[in-house]
Protein backbone atom coordinates (compact mmCIF):
# COMPACT_ATOMS: atom_id res chain seq x y z
CA UNK A 1 0.00 0.00 0.00
CA UNK A 2 1.10 3.52 -0.61
CA UNK A 3 -0.14 6.84 0.71
CA UNK A 4 -0.04 10.11 -1.22
CA UNK A 5 0.62 13.28 0.79
CA UNK A 6 -0.45 16.31 -1.23
CA UNK A 7 1.77 19.35 -0.69
CA UNK A 8 1.42 21.81 -3.66
CA UNK A 9 4.01 24.27 -2.37
CA UNK A 10 6.71 26.30 -4.09
CA UNK A 11 10.06 24.81 -3.06
CA UNK A 12 11.36 28.37 -2.75
CA UNK A 13 8.42 29.55 -0.60
CA UNK A 14 10.42 29.83 2.63
CA UNK A 15 13.29 31.66 0.91
CA UNK A 16 10.76 34.05 -0.66
CA UNK A 17 9.20 34.79 2.74
CA UNK A 18 12.63 35.53 4.20
CA UNK A 19 13.39 37.81 1.26
CA UNK A 20 10.08 39.59 1.83
CA UNK A 21 10.95 40.15 5.51
CA UNK A 22 14.35 41.59 4.52
CA UNK A 23 12.74 43.87 1.91
CA UNK A 24 10.24 45.14 4.48
CA UNK A 25 13.04 45.90 6.93
CA UNK A 26 15.04 47.78 4.30
CA UNK A 27 11.91 49.75 3.35
CA UNK A 28 11.52 50.70 7.00
CA UNK A 29 15.12 51.92 7.03
CA UNK A 30 14.52 53.97 3.85
CA UNK A 31 17.14 52.05 1.87
CA UNK A 32 16.46 51.13 -1.76
CA UNK A 33 18.04 47.73 -2.49
CA UNK A 34 19.15 47.20 -6.09
CA UNK A 35 20.20 43.75 -7.36
CA UNK A 36 22.46 44.06 -10.44
CA UNK A 37 22.53 41.07 -12.81
CA UNK A 38 24.64 40.56 -15.92
CA UNK A 39 27.10 38.33 -17.71
CA UNK A 40 30.70 38.58 -16.50
CA UNK A 41 32.34 41.73 -17.84
CA UNK A 42 29.18 43.65 -18.75
CA UNK A 43 30.25 46.58 -16.60
CA UNK A 44 28.48 46.26 -13.25
CA UNK A 45 31.46 47.45 -11.23
CA UNK A 46 32.19 50.30 -13.65
CA UNK A 47 28.54 51.39 -13.45
CA UNK A 48 28.68 51.43 -9.64
CA UNK A 49 31.94 53.38 -9.68
CA UNK A 50 30.41 55.96 -12.04
CA UNK A 51 27.29 56.12 -9.85
CA UNK A 52 29.35 56.79 -6.70
CA UNK A 53 31.34 59.49 -8.49
CA UNK A 54 28.15 61.12 -9.81
CA UNK A 55 26.49 61.23 -6.42
CA UNK A 56 29.58 62.02 -4.39
CA UNK A 57 28.08 62.72 -0.97
CA UNK A 58 24.59 63.67 -2.24
CA UNK A 59 23.29 60.11 -1.72
CA UNK A 60 24.58 57.56 0.77
CA UNK A 61 25.29 54.32 -1.06
CA UNK A 62 27.03 51.06 -0.22
CA UNK A 63 27.87 48.00 -2.26
CA UNK A 64 27.87 44.26 -1.63
CA UNK A 65 29.84 42.73 -4.45
CA UNK A 66 29.60 39.03 -5.25
CA UNK A 67 32.21 36.98 -7.03
CA UNK A 68 33.23 33.35 -7.12
CA UNK A 69 36.79 34.33 -6.12
CA UNK A 70 39.02 37.39 -5.41
CA UNK A 71 38.19 40.76 -3.89
CA UNK A 72 39.25 42.77 -6.95
CA UNK A 73 35.86 44.45 -7.45
CA UNK A 74 35.73 45.47 -3.79
CA UNK A 75 39.21 46.96 -4.08
CA UNK A 76 38.05 49.02 -7.08
CA UNK A 77 34.95 50.33 -5.32
CA UNK A 78 36.19 50.77 -1.75
CA UNK A 79 37.75 54.23 -2.36
CA UNK A 80 34.36 55.44 -3.69
CA UNK A 81 31.77 53.86 -1.37
CA UNK A 82 31.54 51.46 1.59
CA UNK A 83 31.95 48.03 0.02
CA UNK A 84 31.96 44.44 1.24
CA UNK A 85 33.12 41.59 -0.97
CA UNK A 86 30.95 38.46 -0.89
CA UNK A 87 32.89 35.47 -2.15
CA UNK A 88 30.74 32.47 -3.00
CA UNK A 89 33.54 29.92 -3.23
CA UNK A 90 32.22 28.44 -6.45
CA UNK A 91 28.48 29.01 -6.12
CA UNK A 92 26.92 30.55 -9.21
CA UNK A 93 24.72 33.08 -7.40
CA UNK A 94 24.35 35.04 -4.18
CA UNK A 95 21.79 34.05 -1.58
CA UNK A 96 20.02 36.06 1.11
CA UNK A 97 22.06 34.83 4.13
CA UNK A 98 25.26 35.93 2.37
CA UNK A 99 23.72 39.33 1.65
CA UNK A 100 22.60 39.71 5.28
CA UNK A 101 26.09 38.88 6.55
CA UNK A 102 27.54 41.42 4.12
CA UNK A 103 25.14 44.10 5.31
CA UNK A 104 26.19 43.47 8.91
CA UNK A 105 29.82 43.92 7.89
CA UNK A 106 29.17 47.35 6.38
CA UNK A 107 29.80 50.42 8.53
CA UNK A 108 26.62 51.36 10.37
CA UNK A 109 24.76 54.45 9.28
CA UNK A 110 21.78 55.47 7.21
CA UNK A 111 21.93 54.25 3.64
CA UNK A 112 19.87 55.64 0.77
CA UNK A 113 20.94 52.89 -1.62
CA UNK A 114 22.31 49.38 -1.17
CA UNK A 115 23.62 47.86 -4.40
CA UNK A 116 24.10 44.11 -4.64
CA UNK A 117 26.46 43.30 -7.51
CA UNK A 118 25.56 39.68 -8.22
CA UNK A 119 27.90 37.02 -9.57
CA UNK A 120 28.36 37.48 -13.32
CA UNK A 121 25.80 35.03 -14.71
CA UNK A 122 22.48 35.59 -16.51
CA UNK A 123 20.99 32.24 -15.46
CA UNK A 124 21.12 31.30 -11.77
CA UNK A 125 20.91 34.75 -10.10
CA UNK A 126 17.58 35.37 -11.82
CA UNK A 127 15.99 32.58 -9.74
CA UNK A 128 17.02 34.00 -6.35
CA UNK A 129 15.16 36.81 -4.59
CA UNK A 130 17.75 38.63 -2.45
CA UNK A 131 15.19 40.89 -0.83
CA UNK A 132 15.83 43.60 -3.40
CA UNK A 133 13.28 46.28 -4.27
CA UNK A 134 14.56 46.53 -7.83
CA UNK A 135 16.32 44.09 -10.10
CA UNK A 136 18.36 45.63 -12.90
CA UNK A 137 19.87 43.62 -15.75
CA UNK A 138 22.90 44.98 -17.62
CA UNK A 139 23.49 44.09 -21.26
CA UNK A 140 26.71 45.37 -22.81
CA UNK A 141 27.00 46.22 -26.48
CA UNK A 142 29.89 43.77 -26.84
CA UNK A 143 27.72 40.80 -25.83
CA UNK A 144 25.33 41.02 -28.76
CA UNK A 145 21.73 42.20 -28.95
CA UNK A 146 20.29 38.65 -28.96
CA UNK A 147 20.70 38.01 -25.24
CA UNK A 148 17.22 38.99 -23.97
CA UNK A 149 15.60 36.21 -26.01
CA UNK A 150 18.25 33.72 -24.90
CA UNK A 151 18.00 34.46 -21.18
CA UNK A 152 14.35 35.45 -20.74
CA UNK A 153 14.09 35.03 -16.96
CA UNK A 154 16.77 37.62 -16.21
CA UNK A 155 14.86 40.16 -18.32
CA UNK A 156 11.34 39.11 -17.26
CA UNK A 157 12.14 39.56 -13.57
CA UNK A 158 13.94 42.91 -13.98
CA UNK A 159 12.46 46.37 -13.70
CA UNK A 160 15.16 48.03 -15.79
CA UNK A 161 17.67 47.08 -18.47
CA UNK A 162 20.91 49.04 -18.65
CA UNK A 163 22.57 48.88 -22.06
CA UNK A 164 26.20 49.46 -21.15
CA UNK A 165 29.30 50.40 -23.18
CA UNK A 166 27.38 52.47 -25.74
CA UNK A 167 30.64 54.28 -26.53
CA UNK A 168 31.57 51.07 -28.41
CA UNK A 169 28.48 51.14 -30.65
CA UNK A 170 30.44 52.35 -33.73
CA UNK A 171 32.66 49.27 -33.51
CA UNK A 172 30.28 46.41 -32.67
CA UNK A 173 27.24 44.90 -34.45
CA UNK A 174 24.71 45.79 -31.75
CA UNK A 175 21.26 47.27 -32.33
CA UNK A 176 19.74 49.06 -29.35
CA UNK A 177 16.35 48.80 -31.07
CA UNK A 178 16.63 45.05 -31.61
CA UNK A 179 17.76 44.39 -28.02
CA UNK A 180 15.04 46.69 -26.67
CA UNK A 181 12.27 45.16 -28.81
CA UNK A 182 13.19 41.65 -27.63
CA UNK A 183 13.49 42.69 -23.99
CA UNK A 184 10.18 44.59 -24.10
CA UNK A 185 8.34 41.60 -25.56
CA UNK A 186 9.49 39.63 -22.49
CA UNK A 187 8.94 42.43 -19.95
CA UNK A 188 6.78 45.17 -21.52
CA UNK A 189 7.27 47.50 -18.53
CA UNK A 190 11.06 47.42 -18.62
CA UNK A 191 12.81 50.79 -18.29
CA UNK A 192 15.65 50.94 -20.81
CA UNK A 193 18.73 52.97 -19.91
CA UNK A 194 21.58 53.12 -22.46
CA UNK A 195 24.81 54.46 -20.97
CA UNK A 196 28.58 54.47 -20.97
CA UNK A 197 30.16 54.33 -17.51
CA UNK A 198 33.57 55.07 -19.03
CA UNK A 199 32.44 58.34 -20.58
CA UNK A 200 29.77 59.07 -17.96
CA UNK A 201 27.11 59.21 -20.72
CA UNK A 202 23.63 58.42 -19.41
CA UNK A 203 24.76 58.21 -15.78
CA UNK A 204 22.70 61.29 -14.95
CA UNK A 205 19.51 59.61 -16.19
CA UNK A 206 20.36 56.33 -14.41
CA UNK A 207 20.89 58.11 -11.10
CA UNK A 208 17.75 60.20 -11.56
CA UNK A 209 15.79 56.98 -12.23
CA UNK A 210 17.06 55.42 -8.99
CA UNK A 211 16.23 58.49 -6.93
CA UNK A 212 12.71 58.43 -8.41
CA UNK A 213 12.32 54.77 -7.43
CA UNK A 214 13.45 55.49 -3.88
CA UNK A 215 10.77 58.14 -3.56
CA UNK A 216 8.13 55.42 -3.98
CA UNK A 217 9.94 52.79 -1.94
CA UNK A 218 6.91 51.41 -0.03
CA UNK A 219 5.12 50.59 -3.30
CA UNK A 220 7.99 48.62 -4.84
CA UNK A 221 7.80 44.83 -5.01
CA UNK A 222 9.51 42.18 -7.16
CA UNK A 223 8.63 41.91 -10.83
CA UNK A 224 7.19 38.54 -11.79
CA UNK B 1 23.71 25.21 -12.53
CA UNK B 2 22.03 25.64 -9.14
CA UNK B 3 20.08 22.38 -9.34
CA UNK B 4 22.22 20.83 -6.57
CA UNK B 5 21.26 23.52 -4.06
CA UNK B 6 17.63 23.28 -5.19
CA UNK B 7 17.59 19.52 -4.59
CA UNK B 8 19.18 19.98 -1.14
CA UNK B 9 16.34 22.36 -0.24
CA UNK B 10 13.80 19.91 -1.65
CA UNK B 11 15.28 17.00 0.33
CA UNK B 12 15.08 18.98 3.57
CA UNK B 13 11.42 19.83 2.94
CA UNK B 14 10.56 16.25 1.99
CA UNK B 15 12.32 14.99 5.14
CA UNK B 16 10.15 17.23 7.31
CA UNK B 17 6.96 16.04 5.62
CA UNK B 18 7.96 12.38 5.93
CA UNK B 19 8.74 12.87 9.64
CA UNK B 20 5.40 14.63 10.20
CA UNK B 21 3.59 11.73 8.58
CA UNK B 22 4.99 8.89 10.61
CA UNK B 23 8.39 8.51 8.99
CA UNK B 24 7.42 5.59 6.75
CA UNK B 25 9.54 4.77 3.71
CA UNK B 26 9.47 7.33 0.93
CA UNK B 27 8.70 5.92 -2.50
CA UNK B 28 8.41 8.93 -4.75
CA UNK B 29 8.54 12.74 -4.89
CA UNK B 30 6.57 14.56 -7.60
CA UNK B 31 7.44 18.10 -8.65
CA UNK B 32 6.28 20.48 -11.37
CA UNK B 33 8.82 22.59 -13.25
CA UNK B 34 7.96 25.41 -15.63
CA UNK B 35 9.87 27.01 -18.51
CA UNK B 36 10.85 30.04 -16.37
CA UNK B 37 11.80 28.04 -13.29
CA UNK B 38 15.46 28.46 -14.17
CA UNK B 39 15.86 24.70 -13.79
CA UNK B 40 16.97 22.10 -16.30
CA UNK B 41 14.96 18.94 -15.53
CA UNK B 42 17.76 16.58 -16.61
CA UNK B 43 20.22 18.32 -14.29
CA UNK B 44 17.68 18.25 -11.48
CA UNK B 45 17.20 14.51 -11.99
CA UNK B 46 20.95 14.04 -11.93
CA UNK B 47 21.27 16.08 -8.73
CA UNK B 48 18.55 13.93 -7.15
CA UNK B 49 20.52 10.79 -8.09
CA UNK B 50 23.61 12.22 -6.41
CA UNK B 51 22.00 13.49 -3.24
CA UNK B 52 18.84 11.59 -2.38
CA UNK B 53 20.37 8.57 -0.65
CA UNK B 54 22.59 10.69 1.62
CA UNK B 55 19.69 13.11 2.12
CA UNK B 56 17.68 10.42 3.89
CA UNK B 57 15.42 9.61 0.95
CA UNK B 58 16.80 6.15 0.23
CA UNK B 59 16.03 4.96 -3.28
CA UNK B 60 12.92 7.14 -3.70
CA UNK B 61 12.36 8.37 -7.23
CA UNK B 62 11.89 11.96 -8.36
CA UNK B 63 9.16 12.51 -10.96
CA UNK B 64 9.43 15.82 -12.79
CA UNK B 65 6.38 17.10 -14.66
CA UNK B 66 7.08 19.94 -17.07
CA UNK B 67 4.20 22.43 -17.05
CA UNK B 68 3.52 25.40 -19.34
CA UNK B 69 4.06 29.05 -18.57
CA UNK B 70 0.82 30.89 -17.75
CA UNK B 71 0.34 34.64 -17.36
CA UNK B 72 -2.61 36.85 -16.49
CA UNK B 73 -3.39 40.28 -17.89
CA UNK B 74 -4.03 42.88 -15.20
CA UNK B 75 -6.01 44.90 -17.73
CA UNK B 76 -8.62 42.45 -19.06
CA UNK B 77 -7.95 39.55 -16.63
CA UNK B 78 -7.36 37.10 -19.47
CA UNK B 79 -5.03 34.18 -18.76
CA UNK B 80 -2.73 33.08 -21.59
CA UNK B 81 0.38 31.04 -22.39
CA UNK B 82 3.13 33.43 -23.55
CA UNK B 83 4.59 32.02 -26.77
CA UNK B 84 8.37 32.47 -27.04
CA UNK B 85 8.19 34.38 -23.73
CA UNK B 86 6.15 37.22 -25.28
CA UNK B 87 4.24 38.59 -22.34
CA UNK B 88 2.17 41.43 -23.78
CA UNK B 89 -1.52 40.51 -23.47
CA UNK B 90 -2.62 38.92 -26.78
CA UNK B 91 -6.23 40.07 -26.16
CA UNK B 92 -5.97 43.75 -25.20
CA UNK B 93 -2.25 44.47 -25.75
CA UNK B 94 -1.67 45.57 -22.13
CA UNK B 95 1.87 45.57 -20.74
CA UNK B 96 0.70 44.86 -17.20
CA UNK B 97 0.85 41.08 -17.08
CA UNK B 98 1.78 38.75 -14.26
CA UNK B 99 3.25 35.27 -14.42
CA UNK B 100 0.91 33.01 -12.46
CA UNK B 101 2.58 29.66 -13.03
CA UNK B 102 5.53 28.07 -14.78
CA UNK B 103 8.24 30.18 -13.13
CA UNK B 104 9.03 27.95 -10.17
CA UNK B 105 9.45 24.45 -8.85
CA UNK B 106 6.35 23.19 -7.08
CA UNK B 107 6.46 20.22 -4.72
CA UNK B 108 3.19 18.59 -5.68
CA UNK B 109 3.14 15.50 -3.48
CA UNK B 110 5.13 12.71 -1.96
CA UNK B 111 4.27 9.04 -1.96
CA UNK B 112 4.94 6.99 1.18
CA UNK B 113 4.93 3.27 1.70
CA UNK B 114 2.14 2.56 4.16
CA UNK B 115 1.30 -0.70 5.82
CA UNK B 116 -1.89 0.49 7.51
CA UNK B 117 -5.17 -1.02 6.34
CA UNK B 118 -7.53 1.28 4.50
CA UNK B 119 -4.91 3.80 3.43
CA UNK B 120 -5.63 5.38 0.07
CA UNK B 121 -3.25 4.99 -2.85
Amino acid sequence: MTRVITVRRDVAAQAKEQAEDFRREMTRRGTLVVNLLSSPGAGKTSLLAATAVHWSDKQQMAVLVGDIATDRDAQRLAPLAPTVQLTTGGACHLDLPLVQRGLEALPTGDLDFLFIENVGNLVCPSSHDLGEHVRVVLLSTTEGDDKPAKYPKAFRTSRAMVISKIDLLPYVPFSIKSASDDALSIQPKLEILPLSALQATGIDRWCHYLVGLRERLPQLCPTR
Amino acid sequence: MHELSLVRTLLAQVGEIVAANGGTALRCVRVQVGPLAGVEPALMASAWQQLSADGGCGDATLEIEEVPLVARCRGCDMTFQPLRFRFRCPECGAAETETISGDGVILQCIVLADIEQGAST
